[in-house]
């Protein structure tokens, strides 16, 4: 195996945990079977034409529907990634070495502690980080085959994460916390929990403001009746829409329709114009390299601090 | 002697654990100085700081005040109480670990010779091992390593009388033949007996008993005769049966008396020190 050309710590780090890389790369086939078939059993089923522009896949959609409800299901364990690398990390790489008191054996041994830690992270982060691009690139094979439709969109979670730099980053992130929570944390379960609850944390919080990294932008339009919606560039990501009132204060509600009730259309008030805010596609990217420079910075913070502590501890 | 010959050298060094309010210190105001090449049997009753002593001198722990003077990492080998091995690791992987983290001085010859005397299959796994099969490959790790000092906490704890006596001879030859200098902790004084020819007694976390095996017993007498006034000899234990006494002491210049007087065993001379509470912090 890839084992004979390793040295040194590296070997001994790939050894001790070599049934969970052979498990790692049993589900990467698995999933790469399992997506691929999908994706070519629904691009040999072709659509027929029916008329006025629509299509309808020949076998009434069934091989379209398995592959989407695998590709939600792909996303959500592409999203768990990061968790398993830090639970993974932070108890059997790290904790459980002082838990069982096996650093005492690895730290008489003709290498520095900060050697010692070394190995052991970078072999998790290539591990982590080559899996993770493997994986992403079994999910832009099913990709191609749900993309722009409802859930798969460029900003919704999972393939935002996915498709971007932002899930190797977490990944990168969950690396360098589990180290350090590792080492403070000396019991194994406890350190991957807590592991597991800061990357938690983290990708909540950055989840629920990566949308205001970037400014919105906002169109305006008339709110007479008979008006039509007001209409934003297509895959746009619609942040927030209302209507405006003759004070140029924005109100919650929606598009006055001849037909709506009268209460969607504050019949107290005198609305002027309705807005929508919206993040247009272009926003991908820059928001991509913003979270990606969070995490990395913390990331970054972690890791030292995870040397830091080593040191301190360890003469 | 110079410094070169010292082995390992403790000056006025001290451990506490758990910080200020922690479980109070486990070593304090060590001083010690071991020369190179001895066998040194480190005894003390349970607590007394011998884990704690073999830990500071492995590099394992950071003392809390004093210094520790021990050789480079690479030129230490440290085999702990509980024997700590991979245990998802397979005989023959762990023997390949002490190759790869120690390269350039790995004897691996060494190390299977001890390994092949436990009559287990290297491809078992570490952890399927007994303890005493625990002990054989941890013991081989340590000396594969070919050490200058070699740290062992209570070696052969886990071993049958048989192994023991297989192991330490494997042990004591190999340290003679290369000038090895050993540190090891021990409960079974009859393992000590014989094989160390120096001694460093703790109690309650401070060097109670410092030397060559040869100097301290010269320099004890153990007497039985009437009871009178042992002055000035310093007295480490005595008992009084009827008008008979029997006591071991540290002698000042020749004991002279009507008692008999005779040379302490290793043994007679560790229980007595062992038993006295005489200058020990409660």
């Amino acid at each position: 195996m890839s084992t004979l050309a390793l040295k040194g710590p590296y070997w001994v780090t790939v050894r001790q945990y070599r049934r969970t890389l052979w498990l790692t790369g049993a589900l990467v086939l698995l999933t790469l079977a399992v997506i691929g078939g999908l994706r070519i059993w629904n691009a040999q089923v072709p659509d027929v034409y029916m008329e006025d522009g629509y299509w309808r896949p020949a076998d009434d959609g069934s091989s379209y529907h398995m592959l989407r409800g695998a590709m939600e299901q792909f996303s959500v364990g592409m999203v768990l990634i990061p968790f398993l690398v830090g639970v993974f990390v932070a108890g059997p790489l790290i904790a459980r070495e002082f838990e069982s008191g096996t650093y005492r054996l690895s730290l008489t041994q003709s290498l520095t502690p900060v050697a010692w830690l070394r190995a052991k992270l970078l072999t998790a982060t290539a591990v982590a980080v080559g899996t993770t691009l493997l994986l992403t690139a079994i999910y832009l094979i099913g990709w191609g085959g749900v993309s722009g439709t409802w859930q798969f969109n460029w900003a919704d979670r999972g393939p935002y994460e996915i498709t971007g730099t932002a899930l190797v980053s977490y990944v990168l992130l969950a690396v360098a916390v589990g180290a350090l929570v590792g080492q403070l944390i000396r019991r194994a379960l406890l350190a991957m929990a807590v592991t597991g609850g800061i990357v938690g944390l983290v990708m909540l919080v950055l989840s629920s403001f990566r949308w205001d990294f970037l400014p919105v932008r906002t169109v305006t339009g008339p709110a007479v009746a008979n008006a039509s919606t007001i209409t934003v560039p297509g895959d746009s990501l619609i942040v927030e829409q209302g209507l405006i009132g003759v004070s140029g204060q924005r109100l919650p509600g929606w598009f006055c329709s001849p037909d709506a009730p009268a209460a969607h259309c504050r019949p107290g008030e005198d609305i002027t114009a309705q807005y929508v805010d919206y993040h247009p596609e272009s926003h991908y990217w820059p928001t991509q390299l913003i979270e990606t420079g969070i995490l990395l910075a913390l990331a970054a913070l972690a890791a030292f601090a995870a040397f830091r502590v080593l040191r301190a501890r360890h003469p | 002697m110079t410094k070169d010959d010292i082995a390992l050298e403790a000056d006025l060094l001290g451990k506490r654990y758990g910080g200020r309010r922690g479980r109070g210190w486990a070593l304090r105001e060590c001083d010690f100085a071991l020369p190179a090449g001895r066998i040194c049997a480190l005894v003390g009753p349970n607590g007394a700081g011998k884990s704690t002593l073999l830990a500071l001198a492995a590099g394992l722990l950071r003392p809390t005040e004093g210094t520790i003077g021990a050789p480079a990492r690479e030129d230490l080998a440290y085999v702990a109480q509980d024997k700590p091995l991979h245990p998802r690791l397979s005989v023959a992987d762990t023997l390949r670990m002490g190759r790869e983290l120690n390269p350039g001085r790995w004897d691996s010859a060494l190390a299977e010779r001890i390994v092949e005397g436990g009559g287990f299959s290297s491809d078992t796994l570490v952890h399927h091992l007994s303890g005493g099969q625990r002990t054989r490959v941890a013991l081989a790790l340590a000396l594969g390593k070919r050490p200058g000092l070699l740290l062992l906490d209570e070696p052969m704890a886990d071993l049958d009388p048989l192994a023991r006596h297989q192991l330490m001879g494997v042990l004591m030859a190999d340290a003679a033949e290369h000038g090895t200098t050993v540190v090891m902790s021990s409960h079974i004084l009859t393992e000590l007996e014989g094989a160390c020819d120096h001694l460093l007694l703790l109690h309650g976390g401070r060097v109670r008993l410092d030397g060559a095996v040869d100097e301290l017993l010269a320099a004890h007498t153990l007497l039985t005769g009437p009871v009178a006034d042992l002055a000035p000899h310093t007295v480490v234990e005595s008992r009084t049966t009827g008008r008979q006494l029997t006591a071991l002491i540290r002698h000042e210049g020749p004991v002279e008396g009507p008692w008999e007087t005779s040379e302490p065993s290793l043994e007679d001379l560790l229980l007595a020190h062992l038993r006295t509470t005489e200058g020990a912090p409660a």
